[in-house]
């Protein structure tokens, strides 16, 4: 993922042209990477990773599904993120993020 | 998993209201159990030295034995032996844990109930259960009684508490008083 651009990098050495300056820099790509942080994209309550089915769905049969919704993720006003089925059951018992220890508020649902 | 074999076997002659085998096999094993696959092997490799664990019946990681012994401090040379049962609500609720020793301590009283703020179901602050907690954490816990979050503050048994404010000495007798005495 090299995104620089160098010049004059392999001259200068052994001909000696210009001894007071090895190279220059004319050109900067910056790249920067995108990626999922591990500790975020999994549930800290069933472990398991939040896109994929909770572990207390996983154990549930697919076809014997009455229209039952789908397991979806759950993120807090303070950007933890958890599998709603996990959080729900918590807060029935202490309405905190686990993670935090802040007040728990929706900010959105979805997968 | 021999628990998973014998729940196996006995569902083949059972009727299977309409699910295969495998299903209703999985829908059986519970969230609990399945935490604690990961839990028990995750409690194993990062026990500490003054702790062991057994497990009476290998094939039920719900209900264990702790034993602490520390290395430092009044307790040194004492064993003191844990219960830990981890019931169906797990995490939700924390393991219950009871000491099987009789023993000297402000936190933990004759009886064996154990004031551990990790081990309390409803806590306002960040010190009490959460279903972030992991089987470990409750190890480290409980060997900590004995170091760092010895209590004298907020005591379970007062007595002890007043005992060790009062003069340190009388105390350190009396601790390894249950100790020699347990030992016999
Ligand atoms: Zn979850
Ligand atoms: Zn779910
Ligand atoms: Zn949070």
């Amino acid at each position: 993922m090299s995104g620089e651009d160098y010049d004059g990098l392999d001259r200068g050495d052994n001909d000696g042209q210009k001894p007071d300056k090895m190279f220059t820099l004319k050109k900067w790509n910056a790249v920067a990477m995108w990626s999922w942080d591990v500790e975020c994209d999994t549930c800290a309550i069933c472990r398991v990773q939040v896109m994929d089915a909770c572990l207390r769905c996983q154990g549930e049969s697919k076809k014997d599904s009455y229209g039952k919704q789908d397991c979806v993720v759950v993120w807090g006003e303070c950007n933890h993120s958890f599998h709603f089925c996990c959080m729900s059951l918590w807060v029935k018992q202490n309405n905190r993020c686990p993670l935090c220890q802040q007040e728990w508020s929706i900010q959105r649902m979805g997968k | 998993m021999i628990t998973l074999n014998r729940k196996l076997k006995k569902e083949h002659t059972e009727p299977t209201n309409g699910l295969t085998t495998a299903e209703s096999i999985v829908r059986r094993i519970s969230v609990r159990d399945k935490l604690l696959i990961k839990e028990v092997q995750e409690m194993n490799e990062n026990l500490p030295a003054t702790c062991s664990v057994h497990f009476e019946d290998p094939n039920v990681l719900s209900e264990f034995i702790l034993t602490v012994a520390p290395d430092e401090g009044y307790w040194q040379g004492g064993k003191f032996k844990f219960t830990v049962i981890v019931t169906e609500d797990y995490n939700m609720a924390p393991p219950r844990v009871k000491c099987q020793t009789r023993l000297w301590h402000p936190n933990i009283n004759v009886d064996g109930d154990v004031c551990l703020s990790l081990l309390r179901q409803t806590s306002i602050d960040e010190h009490g259960w959460a279903p972030t907690r992991r089987l470990k954490d409750v190890v480290w816990g409980l060997n900590a009684l004995f170091t760092d979050l010895l209590n004298f503050e907020d005591p379970l048994n007062i007595e002890a508490a007043e005992m060790y404010n009062k003069n340190k000495t009388e105390f350190q007798t009396k601790v390894q008083d249950y100790i020699t005495k347990g030992k016999r």
